[in-house]
């Protein structure tokens, strides 16, 4: 009787000693990331789990793309993942909202270890808000080089006029903000005021010729629009060259096989000269939730799913550009016709740093209406009636 | 009863209740007295222990809710919060440690949950007094008291209603009313994207978003009025075109050279056996641009370019009304042909035999016939179309979008800019003050129409 009973006292004793090592907190991180990121992200954060044995980790996914991670952030600031992917023209009204912690730990090497550009992206006020993860949210032209030649890519009307000599079509999506941008931008800029309220001068002069650009381009026989349609919509097959993203890169070059190219965008042509089109340099970063529980934890993860070696998963599963400085530099990566097409439109390219939520939705009203060729009012109307509704407070 | 009159009872009521309390005040002894600042005092001494120690728990707990909870929420109501969220930077970690801040959401949503409760400790306390009132007078009249066992069987017996309401009565609170006041109330706030909880504190603006609605914000206000007509006319063409052919459709299926009835009202009843949003979703990629739709006509050789159903003003407009016909045909077509069955056949018979035409009889018999019957329907359809949140969203998302909207596009009805306006551009404010302007005119319209109807005026003389 008595050996049991110390038996069963020392069994206790054993108990009470194991199981603070067993009950050790678990640290429960919730990550959102697009829909086709989520089998790369669930192997990014297994090696993260082995990577990290001292601590016990319960990582959850949810399925919210980048495009769509401010407005869900938003929709309920609480309930939201503790790291989350997002481009970066979302910064500003993250940070607006509080939704942002600061990077401070090993913010030194981060910021040594990334493009500038891609550092600058997620900086507001010298303070820098979150992970730089692709250098390639932007878009450039595809083309197929059996039916335009290497000297009617250069400008759009070049384009176009090959792509009807030969019965197809050009592709652009000019009904929507990202897009139509590229002719805007060529001449003006936006920006944020004092009262961090969105600037806009797309309806001056330049802005006008711009505006008549795209009405000459969406009245022309040769032009075809869709969202994101570009394959769907046939190219290879009835579209000759288009407008999109690296996010298309593989599917296209598997469509046109040897008549496959990529470049940076044409000119147009504003009021009788050639203007270079301009684009939005996006980068895509990864965030940490200010209302995290496990604040050093959440930027470890984010640290890890951004670095060196997972930029290159990053580009070797999904064909993503890295905006780490090494990762770029790999043979691989410089060798992607996409991504070097990509590098060429940058010198033309505008920061998306200084867009805010209120700019969409006009600028894509004013594209829908001129590729309805509704033309009740003229340009310079409709331009006014776009810059009034972005910059409206 | 006019409404002056239904005011004036209030008044009375109202006048009733402290007279009421006066009265017992002045009659009551001084245990029912003392039942006034002590719930249940009364009960308790009258040897009703267990009635009035629940009373006094109720007080109890309240007490010890309104300082622990309620205070800390109410207090800050008038500002809905002024400490906002702070950060200390923690060395060792190398990060800014944060506490929150006061969250103007929760503020409110506890203050008016802790008004609800206190309407609901005001009406026990009353309770309370009269019970105080009725045990000194039963006591006095020499009577005995009610137990608690018989409390509880008159629940279970002449006062069973109040038994089987409470749990109805406490969800509707829940979740009807408490949301509701909730939602009221942010319409009188600053509640938007730069004032969003819990990173940052919004507070109250009085009637701003109506004014901006109304007038004060040119864009929003010419916003809001264009939807408002667009709103209308779809609401109206939409609930009558849906009921004008399916009608019509109900009396060719019900004419007797048509063969096949039921399988012909089986075809049309089909299409409700596919979820809503799916055939609309569907019928969006159809008549996309580039959709399938317009690369048949291209390939037949019907027209060069693209028809614009979607991304035209008026072909989208045209789009939404046609797709919806699709949609709601076969539910009108059921509900009608039950009541077309059931008209007299004898009206048609005499008419027949005047001479009267189809058509005559359509307009004469069938029409006023249909529309007595169903005008409460035809109201519930059309309170529905002004919110039928569905067919545009799913197919148009609201577009074609224009440059003189403020965040939306021509298809848009109040409802779905209101959407647009909460979930993409967190604008909740100006939405719930569209928001109650919806309710105000669905709820005004339906009253005036439903009160002007045969349906309602002339009951007594349907057969």
């Amino acid at each position: 009787m008595k050996k049991l009973l110390s038996l069963a006292l020392a069994l206790c004793l054993m108990l009470s000693l194991a199981v603070p090592a067993l009950a050790q907190e678990t640290v429960k991180l919730k990550v959102w990331g697009s829909q086709e990121d989520q089998v790369m992200l669930g192997e990014m954060v297994e090696a993260f789990k082995a990577a990290n044995p001292d601590k016990t980790y319960d990582v959850t996914f949810g399925v919210v793309g980048e495009p769509d991670a401010k407005t869900k952030y938003l929709e309920d600031p609480a309930a939201a993942a503790d790291v989350f992917a997002f481009a970066n023209d979302q910064v500003k009204d993250l940070v607006k909202a509080s939704a942002l912690y600061e990077v401070t730990r090993n913010k030194d090497a981060i910021v040594a270890a990334n493009a500038p550009g891609a550092i600058e992206s997620a900086t507001v006020a010298d303070v820098l808000y979150a992970y730089p993860m692709t250098a390639d949210n932007g878009y450039f032209l595809y083309y197929d080089k059996s039916v335009i030649n290497d000297e009617q890519v250069k400008t759009l009307d070049g384009i176009l006029a090959a792509a009807q000599a030969a019965n197809k079509k050009f592709f652009m999506n000019v009904s929507d903000g990202w897009y139509i941008a590229s002719f805007f931008l060529a001449k003006g800029s936006l920006g944020i005021d004092a009262n961090g309220v969105q600037t806009c001068d797309f309806n001056n002069e330049d802005g006008v010729a711009a505006g008549e650009a795209i009405k000459a381009l969406t009245a022309h026989e040769a032009f075809l629009t869709g969202d994101d349609a570009i394959l769907t919509g046939g190219m290879g097959d009835t579209i000759a060259a288009g407008v999109s993203g690296t996010w298309n890169a593989t599917a296209i070059q598997e469509k046109l096989g040897d008549n496959y190219a990529a470049t940076k965008l044409p000119t147009f042509t504003a009021n009788g000269e050639q203007v270079q089109m301009s684009s939005f340099a996006g980068y895509k970063l990864m965030g940490v939730n200010s209302l995290t529980e496990y604040p050093v934890e959440a930027m470890a993860l984010a640290e890890w799913l951004t670095n060196e070696a997972n930029q290159l998963k990053r580009f070797e599963m999904r064909a993503m550009g890295p905006s780490n400085i090494k990762a770029a530099g790999n043979e691989a990566v410089l060798a992607n016709a996409a991504l070097a097409a990509l590098a060429l439109q940058a010198n033309f390219a505008t920061s998306q740093n200084d867009v805010l939520g209120t700019y969409w939705s006009p600028a894509e009203a004013f594209g829908t209406t001129m590729e309805a060729k509704n033309y009740d009012k003229d340009v310079k109307t409709l331009l006014d009636e776009m810059v009034a509704a972005i910059t409206a407070k | 009863m006019s409404s002056m009159a239904v005011a004036k009872k209030r008044r009375k009521e109202k006048r009733s209740i402290l007279k009421e309390l006066y009265q017992t005040f002045r009659d009551g002894d001084a245990a029912t007295r003392l039942s006034f600042l002590v719930m249940g005092f009364g009960c308790l001494r009258r040897g009703q222990i267990m009635k009035g120690l629940l009373y006094l728990a109720a007080q109890v707990l309240f007490i010890w809710f309104a300082f622990s909870f309620a205070w800390q929420h109410l207090s800050k109501i008038g500002t809905l919060g002024n400490v906002g969220m702070q950060r200390v930077w923690n060395e060792e970690l190398q990060i800014y440690l944060r506490t929150p801040g006061d969250n103007s959401m929760l503020i409110l949503l506890f203050s008016v949950l802790s008004i609800l409760l206190f309407i609901g400790i005001v009406v026990l306390w009353r309770a309370s007094i009269r019970s105080a009132y009725k045990a000194q007078n039963l006591a006095q009249a020499g009577q005995k008291l009610p137990s608690i066992s018989d409390d509880l069987k008159a629940l279970l017996n002449e006062r069973f209603h109040m038994t089987m309401m409470t749990l109805p009565s406490l969800m509707v609170i829940a979740f009807t009313v408490l949301p509701t006041v909730f939602m009221v109330l942010i319409a009188f706030t600053n509640f938007d994207a730069d004032h969003q909880p819990p990173g940052n504190m919004f507070t109250w603006v009085g009637l701003q978003n109506f004014s901006n609605l109304f007038g004060a914000s040119a864009l929003v206000s010419g916003t809001f009025s264009r939807i408002l007509g667009w709103t209308m006319i779809w609401a109206v063409v939409a609930t009558f075109t849906n009921y004008l052919f399916g009608m019509l459709l109900a009396i060719f299926i019900n004419n007797r050279g048509i063969k096949l009835k039921s399988m012909w009202r089986t075809i049309f009843v089909i299409t409700i056996a596919v979820p809503q949003f799916v055939s609309l979703m569907l019928m969006s990629q159809i008549l996309h641009d580039l959709g399938p739709l317009n690369a048949l006509l291209k390939q037949f050789g019907f027209i060069e370019r693209s028809i614009p159903f979607l991304t035209d003003a008026t072909s989208a407009r045209i789009t939404v009304l046609v797709v919806n016909l699709w949609v709601g045909i076969p539910y009108s077509m059921l509900i009608t042909s039950g009541i077309l069955m059931n008209i007299p056949k004898d009206l048609y018979e005499s008419a027949s035999i005047d001479g009267a035409s189809p058509a005559r009889m359509f307009f004469s018999i069938t029409m006023p016939y249909m529309i007595f019957v169903t005008t409460p329907y035809l109201i519930t359809a059309f309170v529905g179309n002004i919110n039928n949140f569905n067919v545009i969203y799913l197919l148009t998302r609201g577009g074609p979008l224009v440059t003189d909207y403020y965040q939306a596009g021509k298809t848009d009805l109040l409802v779905t800019w209101l959407y647009k306006l909460t979930v993409e551009r967190q604008n909740y404010s100006l939405a719930s003050t569209i928001g109650i302007f919806v309710f105000v005119v669905s709820a005004g319209l339906s009253l005036i129409v439903y009160n002007a109807s045969g349906s309602s005026r002339r009951e007594e003389e349907f057969q």
